[in-house]
């Protein structure tokens, strides 16, 4: 089945960017995954965390069961236990590998959407491969129905790739913030090897080298290979395209370039020294710059290291160990039910993607408007549809519009800040955090807006909008599109005065 | 001769499986060091191998009772910034 798709050339001429694309990258997707092959895509196509649509259907899963670490990182602290916060590298229970394997079944007995079972920490899974192997050698027996998945600073990876080859696993993560030890010496302080802790520049040069390495490997093995990178502007941002087209040549499926998260409370290195993330604005033009090159993940959620559910959402709380151990889980009974569930939602996602083919083909068929791009923002409790109200959004959907057709950019949280009271920061309340992380939208599509909000997004420079309530979500951008193209508002640049709003 | 692990330990399980003499185990509220099996890896490693996996600083201490790891050692981040950052937090 071939995705709808999208060109990246209106990206490209709205930010300037010279790198053109590649064949492989141009036509008309919002899939970040339309380059791939029928194989590859074949195996990830349910899987949550590889297409922005596929997460609103189907649930992962990750389990706390790796502790230790080898390298440091600055962006990380190993003072995890935090109940409050949604980060990679956070935890609130750590779990021995049998309790991984109950929770991970009762999980999926539970919810039949679950899919995919990720460790990813809280420190290195391969740096505990004892724990982390014992977890997936049980779960590829007890529940050969389930998806395994593994991310990695890469550091142990070579010596690990045997081991993963036996399992269930078809994707491995590796996260690569650089290719230069210059740059690594910014980003990791030290890591443990051959016995001694070694710093500096040395030190990243080899784990450079291992997750290179490590890459090679597992591409020979026939494993599918994400890489992560985090941006860090003033340290890796000018770099990170480098980075994109060394991985794609080496046989990465997927890259994620996602914004560092650096906040002093957190007591990282980034966060005490001020080190800010980037702008909305900064991660997608570096997006779009890699997405000559490279395919790109844009709906990374950046969840804990124990989130369980939807993308989005955490239902960990559901399932802490003594509610587990009260359980009784008949998984051959649940395996059954499971599978039935998943050809079902499987059927509803091909024909809402050939939908989507379908209406993106027609809109190139129609005469070609000649405008810049625009901006929306959509609520969405998932389905594809517009279905949420302004008020009730946790987050919004970026999607740009553009003569070329629909495409998915990234999504932002509306509520950026601590979930406390609603007058968080400096006095402003939380509607206007939310208009603020609107900032380059020019409209909102959702179900219904109230009063006072239609009021403060009118006077931010964002046209609220709820006549698309359950639309399709790229018919509704489309239609608002070339309602604004006929009103003459995409003739020129927005306002400036968006940006300060 | 041994090493000590103190409260500000995080129970990250890093040091339990490098150490030689199998001196370091689990226990509530963090882990400990046995120090009758405890060699400070003499004969086996020229440094410590928990303190030189340990990712928190001040976490492990020599038999003189300093800490192998001082601040602002791992993190790099400057004591005194570090200081001042948390201070800035308990004022809010």
């Amino acid at each position: 089945m071939q995705l709808p798709v999208l060109n990246d050339a209106s990206s490209h001429a709205a930010h300037g960017n010279k790198n053109g694309c590649s064949a492989s990258s141009c036509g008309t997707t919002d899939s970040q995954m339309d380059t791939l092959p029928d194989s590859i895509r074949e195996k990830v196509q349910n899987h949550p965390c590889y297409s922005e649509d596929a997460h609103h259907y189907f649930a992962r899963m990750h389990v706390a069961v790796a502790p230790a670490c080898n390298i440091q990182c600055h962006y990380c602290n190993r003072k995890y236990d935090c109940a409050n916060e949604s980060r990679p590298g956070v935890v609130s229970e750590l779990l021995t590998p049998d309790q991984a394997v109950k929770k991970t079944m009762a999980v999926a007995a539970t919810i039949p959407q679950m899919t995919v079972l990720g460790i990813a920490g809280p420190g290195d899974p391969l740096a505990n491969p004892e724990r982390t192997f014992e977890t997936f050698r049980r779960l590829s027996e007890e529940a050969p129905d389930i998806k395994l998945c593994v991310s990695t600073n890469g550091l142990a990876l070579p010596d690990a790739v045997e081991e993963l080859s036996k399992h269930n696993i078809d994707h491995v993560t590796i996260t690569i913030n650089t290719v230069d030890p210059e740059i690594g010496a910014k980003i990791y302080p030290w890591i443990f090897w051959n016995n001694k802790r070694i710093k500096g520049k040395k030190g990243a040069k080899i784990l450079i080298e291992q997750q290179q390495k490590g890459l090679e490997m597992l591409i020979a093995k026939g494993i599918l290979v994400k890489v992560n990178s985090v941006m860090i502007p003033g340290v890796n941002d000018q770099h990170l395209a480098e980075v994109s087209k060394v991985v794609k040549s080496k046989g990465a499926f997927l890259h994620n370039v996602m914004p560092l998260i650096a906040e002093a409370e957190h007591g990282t290195f980034y966060g005490v020294m001020g080190q800010r993330g980037p702008t909305p604005d900064e991660l997608q033009d570096l997006q779009d710059a890699c997405s000559g090159d490279m395919n790109m993940m844009r709906h990374c959620r950046q969840c804990r290291a124990d989130a369980v559910g939807l993308l989005g959402e955490d239902r960990g709380d559901e399932f802490t160990l003594d509610k587990i151990e009260e359980m009784e889980i008949d998984y051959q009974a649940a395996m059954e039910k499971r599978k039935v569930i998943h050809q079902a939602i499987q059927e509803e996602m091909d024909s809402k993607r050939l939908e989507k083919v379908e209406k993106a083909q027609q809109f190139k068929q129609e005469p070609k408007l000649t405008t810049r791009p625009v901006l929306m923002a959509v609520a969405t409790s998932g389905q594809g549809v517009i279905n949420m109200h302004f008020g009730h959004a946790k987050e919004f959907l970026i999607y740009e519009a553009s003569p070329e057709g629909v495409r998915f950019i990234s999504h932002r949280k509306a509520d950026q800040y601590c979930g406390g009271d609603s007058t968080c920061g400096d006095g402003e309340s939380v509607l206007q955090l939310t208009i603020r992380a609107l900032a380059g939208c020019e409209a909102v599509l959702c179900s219904k807006v109230g009063y006072e909000p239609w009021e403060m997004l009118e006077a931010a420079g964002i046209a609220p909008n709820g006549e698309h309530a359950m639309e399709p979500i790229e018919e509704a951008v489309i239609a608002v599109y070339k309602e604004m193209a006929a009103a003459g508002k995409l003739d020129e640049k927005p306002e400036a005065a968006r940006a300060s709003a | 001769m041994a090493v000590k692990i103190i409260e500000s330990c995080v129970n990250c399980f890093a040091c339990e499986p490098v150490c030689p003499s199998k001196a370091i185990y689990e226990a509530k509220p963090h882990f400990l060091v046995n120090p009758k099996k405890c060699t400070e890896c003499e004969g086996d490693f020229p440094v410590f191998q928990c303190a030189s996996i340990c990712p928190i600083e001040g976490a492990i201490l020599n038999s003189l009772g300093e800490a192998i790891n001082p601040p602002g050692s791992l993190t790099g981040i400057p004591p005194e910034k570090m200081a001042e950052a948390m201070a800035e937090l308990q004022s809010h």
